[in-house]
């Protein structure tokens, strides 16, 4: 049953291929999406660390975006 | 009315949106895979190799649909002048060159064993590979222009060039004789597929709809982050 199941009566190779081509691709989409995404919030935040406390107090007041990748940050680390 | 396009809005909203997704792609992936691999009938001409649907079939949908909503965009963005429209189609048109290209290559190898071919130059394959070429232009553009306004207008004239190849990529099989077969589904008519192959051939659709969405999400997301990080001096 696991050999007719893997083989497929001979289009497994096709099938599987198929199958194996769309996941690979879709991970490697993912974690290279998920990498930029990570880098670019930690260069937003060196920028903010870089700013002089009244002027990061400033941004983090009227910034909700800066507010949110702050709090998201402080989750994961 | 447009506030709500704003940046900030929808950089909030696209947080959650994630969150959810996160949580629920993988059930949904994995259920959908033992219909498509185990429960679903192997199809009595074509045998086994017909479930290269499941993936071959939603991914040409979405490649088109990520186009068709690219053009749109494209068109209101000149018309409504909203900018943000562009960072949408950027963070869109990745997904739609993956979608496309996941098309073809499995369309290739259900080709072999069906066809007895793993490629031909008919029309629907033809305009398909157009398709991706206009994708890989459309990066290019926001990649190497880097003036703004030149590189707004580019990317929108190739938008607008790619959509008159959507209606030959879906009437291709109608207006001329072609290997690939005639549309199986189709919107308002009853169709020929039976509903143990098209359960988890929608199944498989919201798995790669999501999966896009994910995708969409993070790369707008980035996006966003590079525009208020060159802005963050000025707030």
């Amino acid at each position: 049953m696991i050999t007719n199941f893997i083989f497929m009566n001979g289009h497994g190779i096709f099938v599987w291929s198929a199958f194996g081509l769309v996941l690979i691709s879709g991970f490697i989409l993912y974690f290279k999406t998920r990498k930029t995404l990570k880098k670019y919030e930690k260069e937003f935040l060196l920028e903010l660390e870089t700013l002089p406390e009244a002027k990061k107090k400033h941004v983090l007041e009227n910034s909700k975006i800066a507010n949110k990748i702050l709090v998201e940050n402080s989750k994961t680390n | 009315m447009f506030n709500f396009f704003s940046p900030t809005n929808i950089f909030l909203i696209l947080s959650k949106i994630q969150k959810f997704i996160n949580s629920i792609f993988f059930p949904i992936l994995i259920v959908s895979l033992v219909f498509a691999l185990i429960l679903s009938p192997s199809d009595r001409v074509q045998g086994d190799a017909m479930r290269i649907m499941y993936v071959h079939v939603p991914s040409a949908w979405l490649g088109l649909a990520c186009f068709s909503a690219i053009t749109i965009l494209s068109i209101s963005a000149f018309i409504f002048k909203i900018k943000n429209f562009f960072y949408i189609n950027k963070s869109l048109a990745p997904i739609g060159l993956l979608f496309t290209f996941l098309a073809i290559v499995t369309g290739s190898l259900w080709g072999e064993p069906t066809w007895g071919t793993w490629w031909v130059w008919d029309a629907r394959l033809t305009s398909m590979m157009v398709l991706m070429f206009f994708y890989i232009s459309y990066i290019l553009c926001f990649k190497f222009i880097k003036k703004e306004q030149l590189m707004l207008k580019v990317s929108s004239l190739i938008a607008i060039l790619g959509a008159i190849n959507l209606p030959i990529i879906k009437y291709s099989v109608d207006w001329w004789t072609t290997l690939h077969q005639p549309a199986s589904i189709k919107l308002g008519v009853s169709n020929s597929i039976h509903s143990t192959m098209m359960l988890p051939l929608l199944s498989m659709l919201l798995v790669l709809v999501l999966y896009g969405a994910l995708i969409f999400l993070m790369k707008y997301k980035t996006e966003i982050i590079r525009i208020k990080k060159k802005s963050i001096k000025r707030l």
